[in-house]
């Protein structure tokens, strides 16, 4: 083991974002993962797609000004950062990376593109979206991961899809609703921060 | 220190795929020790029990997905706020004109750069410029209290505020929360996304604190507490803390 690996500083302790993370961070583009800034233009590659949904608390009670953070794979599922072997065959034009922040029903919305699959050391990754949601009464920010139905075999193998009790799983599926929006498909995945094991979407650590 | 020569980097360009060394990221990603991370629900913070999921977090291993991270993330958020005390010329926010700055590093001690540091706060009368604070304390017309810089090839930010005020927290049993400062780090990893606050070295209202005191691990709270340092550092006009803050990750290939 090098020595760099020896004598680590204590990473810094999480604390809750809390209720008052400020509006004027947010400008528009932000929930866009198709493009590198607000000015840029699109991605030409891939399906662009649109993905909306409630986050909700114990109760089911809509969470207020949550924000989510989205990550994901570009369509050819590449990401352009060393982590990843093949980053020269990345997208340059797009980022995978947006935050948006709910409304007062709870629902927020992203743009973004239909993320392609990969081969990882640590197994076949299906098509996934991860997703960080932060707000008042999470100490530490609450991660899951969003897959698409269309790729059953595949999330069936998911490294991580495979880690979830199989009664609970259904929870980490989007639902392609039946009418386009701007003729694109939309997606729906709610988020339920806190519930009975069957209510509750199931969240990772690391 | 000029109230204008404040760390900036070159304007920064996108990143071209050849540029993406190993090296440039954090690879390791070490389980945190115990005492770090908040032990929930809070007493005292109602919203804890009834947001914090119920149900035991799944431990996922560290594949490319979460290692990975937007690098380039300033062409999406602007990084060129960090005077809040001054938000045009002679406009000044009422309170202690406080300079914060200090150094985003990993667990290896390196400076992360080009990390997006955002910073934000109540005003000194303890409020936030937010639709959804409605304490009756005055707003300042000269402070909305928020800034976002990137780190320089350092790992350093810098801002020019004003201390924040304390307030109470509006529960059944109100508590204080001590005067405080809100900070987001965007890394070069997922896995290194860090969303904190800091806190105030010798105010006594720390030891009462249901948030700082979520964290059990005394050392690891006492590294949330800045540093105070001589005002002459940055200029006699402005009170000077600094804070270092250390993001997870290491690295499996030693800096050449």
């Amino acid at each position: 083991m090098p020595d760099s690996l020896t004598a680590p500083l204590p990473p810094s302790s999480q604390h809750t974002i809390g209720p008052f993370f400020p509006r004027t961070f947010f400008s528009a583009g932000d929930n866009d993962l198709t493009r590198l800034s607000a000015t840029a233009a699109p991605s030409q590659r891939g399906e662009t797609i649109l993905l909306h949904g409630r986050v909700t608390r114990e109760g089911g009670e809509p969470c207020v000004n949550s924000i989510l953070e989205a990550w994901q794979a570009d369509a050819g599922g590449h990401f352009r950062h060393p982590a990843d072997p093949d980053h020269a065959l990345a997208d340059p034009d797009f980022l995978g990376w947006g935050r948006a922040w709910t409304d007062e029903d709870g629902w927020y919305s992203f743009r973004t593109l239909l993320p392609g699959g990969y081969a990882d050391p640590a197994g076949p990754r299906a098509p996934h979206i991860n997703l960080a949601v932060m707000g008042a009464g999470l100490m530490r920010r609450a991660q899951t991961v969003l897959f698409f139905p269309a790729f059953a075999p595949a999330n069936a193998a998911d490294p991580v899809m495979t880690l979830v009790p199989p009664g609970r799983r259904a929870h980490l599926l989007a639902l392609e609703e039946a009418e386009k929006v701007e003729g694109l498909r939309r997606f729906r995945f709610d988020i339920r921060l806190r519930g009975t094991p069957e209510e509750e979407t199931p969240f990772f650590d690391d | 220190m000029d109230l204008l020569t404040q760390p900036t980097l070159p304007k920064p360009g996108l990143l071209k795929p050849g540029q993406l060394k190993p090296g440039l990221a954090p690879d390791v990603f070490p389980p945190l020790a115990e005492g770090i991370e908040p032990a929930v629900p809070v007493p005292g913070y109602p919203n804890t029990w009834t947001h914090t999921p119920a149900q035991p977090l799944l431990r996922r291993p560290a594949t490319r997905t979460e290692v990975a991270g937007p690098l380039d993330l300033w062409r999406k958020l602007p990084c060129d706020e960090s005077n809040l005390a001054m938000p045009a010329p002679g406009r000044v926010a009422q309170g202690q004109l406080m300079h914060m700055s200090g150094r985003i590093l990993d667990e290896d001690g390196r400076p992360v750069r080009g990390a997006v540091v955002e910073l934000w706060q109540a005003n000194a009368a303890g409020r936030y410029f937010h639709p959804i604070d409605q304490r009756a304390a005055p707003l300042d017309p000269n402070f909305v209290g928020n800034g976002r810089v990137r780190t320089d090839e350092e790992g350093r930010y810098a801002f020019f505020t004003i201390k924040p005020g304390a307030y109470p927290v509006p529960v059944k049993d109100t508590w204080w929360r001590p005067p405080h400062v809100h900070f987001s780090i965007l890394g070069p990893s997922s896995l290194s996304r860090l969303v904190t606050q800091m806190y105030f070295p010798g105010d006594p209202m720390n030891e009462w604190d249901r948030i700082l005191h979520s964290i059990h691990d005394p050392a690891a709270r006492a590294r949330l507490i800045a540093r105070q340092t001589h005002p002459a550092e940055v200029g006699d006009g402005w009170l000077a803390f600094t804070h270092d803050i250390v993001l997870r990750g290491r690295h499996a290939t030693p800096e050449a």
